[in-house]
């Protein structure tokens, strides 16, 4: 193709570009990608970020505005979040204790609050054609608090750590398909897999990721009390569900931090607390404001309401294999009775993107548009009539308010718009700690799916028949199969359009109803600067700072 | 009165026994939620049961029982799933921190309460009398929760003249204390301003008043001599009454203003499942609840020497 300067695009590893780097580059310059997706799939396929960008803005593809005035060095800064037990990161259950070690600990490959993957303590990586062999060569000069230097046995030794077999990590479950850590030199390794995985960058920078020192276990397996870490800050106080401090360190491998000093305060459950907190200049950050607060965060002077998009959401799914959501006639009536777009302009007063019951969100990078969904009720009442329900049904729908009332809220939604198609929805509310333990066990529940980077990771915890997460037990060999191909497809937009099958078995076999895609609300005052909404609450606070 | 003692303190015992047992049954009648709650709701089945195998929990429930009875009763509370220390460690400070908040409501609500109950006691019927009633009335029926948030919409939203959460993170703060104080104050101080009017009132109609009364002594005189001793025995309960409550009870004004207290480690142990944590606290609070008990049954002695302990302990059998 003439004209199209792939010259200027350099691998990270050295050598060949990847094949798929350059349709990849022709769909950029004829505007078919728009620019995140191509930074998101460049860096994927091992291309470095700076000739990635340096080759978007010979495009003409400018990025978004960056932050207002200088930087400002120095200064405290207070941030309300819960201070969680975590001696061993690996084994934290919350994306709330990742915050504070983030600021020490570090992870392989990161993705941003753009939802672009960026290299991190990796330099760059290289998969496979076949997506079953993944290389990655390591930063140099990248130095441990305690002075050692980070190298491929740091990796290899958190790898065997998750894999052991008596590992309690959640770690263990999402990288059982690498079979091999082979070292290469002391700055590179090869992972091996027993299958083609897309998202593997993506994946090491889960929360229970973080690259802990080579002696982690013989200094003993407490990182509270050995808080050794690669990143721009030492811990220097942690006290659970009171305080934790962070202080900028000296000697760090990347650009040194803005803030002296990071206070994490933990302000309890009641997000009330939280906003009277910040509204008398108690805490700079808020962690998380949910949509029940968001119309007072925004009166409060000095004070600034974060929004951004997530692919988070919640979904109402059924037992496929459960009386009566056995008999697809059920479901069909559950989905074609539920408005979703109520459910999103009632129970989160519109702040959000309506879903669409397969689980892809439109600003997932492989989301292919269907047709709307219409809702239909004298069609639904049919179905449930050739079911045998002629005078409706009783069904039990269990909400456990992980999130917050407004779960509750779109459910009473949903009961309210089943009535008028005869279906007796009973919602069975319960605390979240109690909801927890059954979240995958009932026949008929509201679970709250985080986001994710690719829609295919959340589709292939959650969807494919005997996957660990998949709650609704759906089972369909056409959909494992469709799933399959878009998940060996590189490039964003053949992977979308592979998609349209995977999304249309999903909402055809009326798994889950969908209300909406929720987005994420954080609030600052007005002195921070440079913190962004992360659409998997993964913050990063080195470019942070105050005025 | 050694006698009584030593019954008081044995019935104690064995209500820590009761409650003990009861919230092990409560708790562990699903063992399998526990290691859930600790591993994360993403763990595998597999690794839940090795969690369960490596901290006991798959002997059966009266092993289980009596192995934390006998490690409980020397001293080793056990580990805390939450925050993964030493239970005993936990309960001090918070127990302390509450001990502050109610030390401090006390302080501000019986003078007040006790002024505003025997101004309105005294003369019964007075515009005085009638304004302290529905004073009285309204504050005690409005709910902690409620004046919470109405008192920080005021004073810290609408103000800004008060913190709005009480974490004492930077050390000890007089002005994180004072919401809370507030709106526990509000609530009890109505209460015992009503207990203790109609006390005054009882005591004021009674014969030795009337015939103070009549010999000319002076109202401060009969006030403070005659009426207020006798009267004081129905708000002393009342205020002791109100310890447990404080210690344990405050949960709501604890969590609303993040106050890191003894309500606050209830709340959180009970919202995690957080048994021996949830164990301990029950057991502080039997203790606080039967002391606070005997305290009081000995202050009634020293108001009103008639009242004797003699028999008591016989009679009563419990509280």
């Amino acid at each position: 193709m003439s004209g199209l300067k792939l010259g200027r695009l350099r691998s990270m590893l050295g050598g060949a570009l990847h094949p798929a780097v350059r349709p990849l580059a022709e769909q950029a310059t004829r505007g078919e990608i728009g620019r995140r997706e191509f930074l998101r799939t460049a860096a994927f396929l091992g291309v470095t970020a700076a000739s990635a960008k340096a080759f978007i803005g010979d495009l003409g593809l400018v990025g978004e505005a960056a932050a207002q005035g200088a930087p400002k060095q120095g200064g405290t800064l207070r941030f309300a979040c819960s201070v969680m037990e975590m001696k061993d990161p690996a084994l934290v259950t919350w994306a709330e204790p990742s915050n504070l070690y983030r600021n020490s600990l570090e992870f392989l490959a990161e993705v941003d609050a753009d939802n672009v993957t960026q290299p991190y303590l990796a330099e760059g990586w290289k998969p496979s054609d076949d997506l079953k062999t993944w290389t990655f060569k390591l930063r140099p000069g990248v130095k441990w608090s305690n002075g050692d230097d980070f190298t491929v046995e740091d990796v290899e030794f958190n790898f065997k750590r998750w894999q052991a077999p008596d590992s309690k990590s959640p770690n263990k479950t999402s990288f059982a398909m690498v079979t091999k850590f082979e070292k290469l030199s002391d700055l590179e390794f090869r992972l091996t897999l027993d299958r083609a995985v897309l998202a593997i960058p993506e994946m090491l920078y889960a929360y229970t990721c973080p690259i802990l020192h080579r002696k982690f276990d013989e200094m003993g397996s407490d990182w509270i009390k050995n808080p050794i870490g690669t990143g721009p800050f030492q811990m220097t106080e942690y006290k659970v569900s009171s305080i934790a401090k962070f202080k900028r360190r000296d000697g760090y491998w990347g650009k040194p931090a803005f803030l002296d000093e990071i206070q994490y305060i933990d302000l309890g459950t009641d997000i009330a607390a939280h906003v009277a907190a910040l509204a008398a200049g108690q805490v700079d950050v808020l962690y998380r404001v949910t949509i029940a607060e968001i119309e007072l965060v925004e009166k409060l002077p000095n004070v600034r309401l974060l929004r951004g998009k997530a692919a988070q959401t919640v979904v109402m799914r059924m037992q496929v294999d459960q009386k009566p959501f056995d008999d697809i006639r059920v479901r069909q009536a559950v989905c074609l009775a539920a408005d979703n777009q109520k459910m999103l302009e009632l129970a989160y007063r519109n702040r959000g993107v309506v879903g669409e019951n397969h689980h892809v969100a439109p600003f997932q990078p492989e989301y292919f548009k269907l047709p709307p969904l219409k809702r239909d009720v004298a069609k639904a009442k049919a179905l449930l009539a050739e079911a045998g329900y002629k005078d409706g049904i009783d069904l039990e729908l269990v909400v456990g308010n992980t999130q917050g009332k407004w779960e509750q809220d779109a459910s009473q939604v949903l009961q309210q718009a089943l009535a008028e198609a005869g279906i007796r929805l009973k919602l069975n509310v319960m605390p979240a700690a109690q909801y927890w333990p059954i979240w995958d066990k009932v026949p008929f529940g509201v679970t709250f799916w985080a986001h994710r980077p690719l829609a295919v990771m959340t589709l292939d915890l959650a969807y494919r028949s005997g996957a660990s997460w998949n709650e609704s037990h759906f089972s369909d060999k056409n959909f494992d199969a469709a799933l399959d191909k878009a998940m060996g497809i590189v490039n964003p937009r053949e992977r979308s359009q592979a998609m349209e099958q995977v999304e249309k078995i999903l909402q055809d076999s009326c798994v889950i109803v969908q209300p909406f895609w929720a987005d994420k609300f954080a609030a600052v005052s007005a002195k921070v600067n440079n913190h962004r909404p992360h659409p998997a609450d993964y913050f990063r606070m080195d470019r942070v700072w105050m005025t | 009165m050694k006698r009584y003692i030593a019954i008081k303190l044995g019935e104690m015992i064995l209500v820590m026994l009761a409650v003990s047992f009861i919230v092990h049954v409560a708790l562990e009648l699903n063992v399998g939620d526990v290691a859930a709650k600790v591993l994360g709701q993403f763990s595998t089945a597999a690794q839940r049961q090795v969690w369960l195998k490596e901290n006991g929990y798959l002997d059966p429930f009266l092993v289980r029982y009596f192995r934390w009875l006998g490690h409980f009763i020397v001293g080793d509370w056990g580990q805390s799933l939450r925050f993964r220390t030493e239970v005993i460690s936990l309960i001090g400070p918070r127990l302390a921190a509450t001990g502050i908040l109610a030390a401090a409501t006390l302080l501000v609500t019986v003078p007040i309460a006790l002024l505003l109950g025997i101004a309105a006691g005294v003369r019964e019927g007075s515009l005085l009398d009638r304004g302290i009633t529905v004073f009285s009335v309204l504050t005690t029926s409005i709910p902690e929760f409620a004046s919470a948030v109405f008192l920080s919409a005021v004073f810290v939203f609408w103000l800004g003249l008060l913190p709005g959460a009480s974490t004492m993170t930077a050390g000890f703060s007089p002005a994180e204390l004072v919401l809370p104080v507030m709106v526990l104050s509000l609530y009890t101080a109505g209460y015992l301003a009503r207990m203790t009017r109609s006390s005054m009132i009882e005591a004021m109609a009674s014969p030795y008043v009337r015939t103070a009364m009549m010999k000319g002594a002076s109202l401060p005189r009969i006030v403070f001599r005659h009426a207020l001793r006798n009267a004081l025995i129905a708000p002393i309960t009342v205020i002791m009454l109100q310890i447990p409550w404080l210690l344990s009870g405050v949960i709501v004004v604890e969590v609303f203003f993040a106050y890191k207290g003894f309500g606050t480690l209830l709340f959180e142990a009970a919202l995690n499942s957080d048994i021996y944590l949830i164990e301990a606290c029950a057991m502080v609070g039997v203790v606080v609840v039967v002391v606070t008990q005997l305290i009081s049954d000995m202050l009634y002695t020293w108001l009103n020497p008639r009242i004797s302990f003699r028999d008591v302990g016989r009679r009563e059998g419990g509280a």
